[in-house]
């Protein structure tokens, strides 16, 4: 017995002494110590631990497994009986007489959502980069001035945020007062993908500049000194030296805005109306109008797939650029 | 004083460098010491060097010197406004038209508290504000215990362990939220629950606890483990160590994450909006129904109000993180 175990030896839970001799079983889940002053065993974490098996893992498997069964005669819910009909759906239609012939409806979902998501996200990096170097120059008090006036919206509801572009964009707004005072006349641009765009880009702007901020905010600017004295022009040290130290930053800004983005329900309803269909409001009208909870199960399983291989893309290359970066 | 040498523990700024003359009379007086040349008058600073500023180290660093023009780049600050006020005009044009005395969301028509008075009698708003800070209250504190107990045994876990905790912790943050809100529903519908107020806090728990971790995690690093060990060593037992020194230490991270807990379950919509029957409807489900038919005057003030929300929790927040640790 070390010494440190000696010393807390005495309140050790008793759980802990058999995990500490089967060998494999202490190889993964044994504490390689004691617990440490002021800290407690690990047993108490079991609560967070459960109640996120129930309402975070379990959820996801049973919506995994809903996509596989299928749909009873009437009403909600599923039969317990396999099936891939709802995969199918995704890309074949069926006729009357069981002909399967190829259905790109739901694929030109998918299209909008990729396009809103993508052109949300670049928006917000493109945006997002000036704004967290500037920060990132300032003084250290005026960085947590800006720091907290870019936390507020991020922390503003969701609703309200969306809310605001709808009084802005409505035709009876600031902007439509504004053209019909320079003659040009009102436009139509609440219920467009436009509109949407611009909730999506407003709501994750937040999301991509505090991670690049925070890449930034420990930027030795001696090395753009450097850069400098080596002949290089402004835009090549913004290019080669800052934006690759924001790498990491950028990475993570990326994955934050692409994956709530592709999911987003709220600004494609209100500000995108009817005109934009998203897999969000897909799979929302499969569990409350349509009512086809294996097809709206195969949908969440498809966008839980790929928002897990964007994080991974995104962690991945993150972890190489930070690399990159600390080079 | 004559040069001073320059440390590496040296603050760059105290360094005192001497003038030119300084300079010449240390070259001319070691030379003295070493018994070598004769002629000291001689010995001059090269032309050029005489009227030399030292430069100064870190000049560049962090603070933003007037005159120096290596750290002004096109455009960025012209782009890093135009920003915050693409974040911050939208809001300012919600509170303006909250003070809106006409019918019309849009149409002003003088100034008048009006809407705000119509808010405060509004019994379907109020039920919902209600039911949320309800639910809201509820969830802080059950997710703050668990988070708060959660971080202190992490320490413990084995690196799998741990990883794999952590994990399914945050995985309520990654996971869509309309995929997270449907699932949820299949999975109470599973379980034999009914969609209603005990799923609604279960779930809101769930998606709060990573936002109390990340605060409470951020408090434990910064603070001297020799604390606790000091304790130990003066006989406080496990538990007292606990109550007495980590949890006191713990305070703003804790008070910080609870408001995040808070606002983040005030603030949900998707998940709740699987979740809720007739009788639970939230504040955000109620707001949706609201403005699914168009901009309205009473959420003008509802929603001025959510903002002054965000903004005092999000203050407090900051000013309780940035606070040095004593």
């Amino acid at each position: 017995m070390s010494a440190a175990d000696r010393k807390t030896g005495t309140r050790r839970e008793p759980a802990d002494v058999p995990a500490a001799k089967t060998s494999a079983w202490s190889r993964w889940f044994g504490s390689s110590h004691a617990v440490k002053p002021g800290m407690l065993n690990r047993l108490y974490s079991l609560p967070s631990i459960i109640i996120g098996l129930l309402f975070t893992l379990g959820p996801i498997g049973v919506i995994i497994a809903f996509s596989f069964m299928s749909r009873p005669d009437m009403g909600g819910g599923v039969v317990f009986r396999f099936s891939t009909d709802a995969y199918e759906k995704l890309l074949f239609r069926h006729d009357f007489f069981g002909n399967r012939s190829f259905d790109a409806r739901y694929l030109q979902v998918f299209g909008t959502s990729l396009w809103q998501a993508l052109l949300t996200t670049v928006i917000c990096v493109a945006l997002a980069f000036p704004i967290a170097l500037w920060m990132s120059m300032k003084s250290a008090k005026i960085q947590q001035i800006l720091v907290l006036l870019v936390t507020i919206p991020f922390w503003t509801n969701l609703l309200v945020r969306t809310y605001a572009w709808m009084l802005i964009l409505n035709e009876n707004g600031p902007i439509n007062w504004a053209l019909r005072l320079l003659g040009i006349g009102s436009q139509q641009m609440l219920y467009t993908s436009f509109a949407s765009v611009i909730g999506l880009i407003y709501t994750f702007l937040p999301f991509a500049i505090l991670p690049m901020y925070s890449a930034l905010s420990g930027f030795d600017f001696r090395l753009v000194e450097a850069a400098y004295d080596l002949g290089a022009h402004k835009l090549t040290v913004m290019r080669r030296v800052i934006f690759r130290a924001a790498m990491p930053g950028v990475m993570s800004g990326i994955a934050l805005c692409f994956i709530p983005a592709f999911g987003s329900y709220v600004q494609p309803v209100l500000l995108g109306g009817g005109r934009v269909l998203m897999v969000g409001n897909l799979i929302a009208s499969q569990f409350a109008e349509a009512r086809n909870w294996p097809f709206g199960a195969a949908l969440s399983t498809v966008i839980l797939a790929v928002t897990l291989l964007g994080a991974l893309v995104a962690s991945v290359l993150g972890g190489r650029a930070s690399r990159k970066a600390g080079e | 004083m004559t040069m001073t040498v320059m440390h590496d523990d040296t603050d760059p700024n105290k360094v005192r460098y001497g003038n030119a003359g300084e300079f010449g009379a240390l070259v001319a007086r070691t030379q003295r010491e070493r018994g070598g040349a004769q002629d000291v008058s001689g010995v001059r600073m090269p032309a050029d060097l005489e009227r030399k500023q030292p430069d100064r180290m870190w000049s560049t660093r962090r603070s933003g010197k007037q005159g120096n023009t290596l750290k002004r780049f096109p455009m960025v600050g012209f782009v890093s406004v135009a920003v915050l006020a693409f974040l911050y005009v939208p809001m300012v044009i919600v509170v303006f038209f909250s003070f809106n005395g006409g019918k019309q969301a849009l149409l002003w028509q003088g100034f008048s508290l009006r809407w705000y008075g119509e808010v405060f009698t509004n019994g379907a708003i109020i039920n919902a504000t209600e039911t949320s800070l309800l639910v809201a209250v509820i969830a802080t504190v059950l997710s703050t215990a668990l988070g708060v107990l959660y971080v202190l045994a992490v320490d413990h876990m084995s690196r799998a362990g741990s990883a794999l905790a952590s994990m399914l912790i945050n995985a309520s943050m990654l996971i869509p939220e309309i995929v997270l809100g449907v699932a949820t529903m299949a999975f109470i519908r599973l379980i034999g629950l009914a969609p209603g107020f005990v799923p609604l806090v279960l779930a809101h728990t769930t998606f709060c606890i990573p936002f109390v971790v990340m605060p409470i995690r951020a408090r434990l690093a910064t603070i001297d483990h020799a604390c606790f060990e000091a304790a130990e060593d003066l006989g406080a037992s496990g538990p007292v160590t606990v109550f007495r020194v980590t949890l006191p230490l713990l305070v703003p991270g804790i008070v910080s994450g609870a408001l995040m807990a808070f606002v983040v379950s005030m603030d949900d919509f998707m998940i709740s909006n699987f979740l809720t029957t007739a009788g639970t409807t939230t504040l955000p489900i109620y707001i949706f129904s609201l403005i699914r038919k168009g901009v309205n005057p009473s959420v003008n003030v509802v929603a001025s109000l959510l903002l002054l929300l965000a903004v005092v929790v999000t203050v407090t927040s900051t000013l309780l993180t940035n606070r040095k640790s004593k």
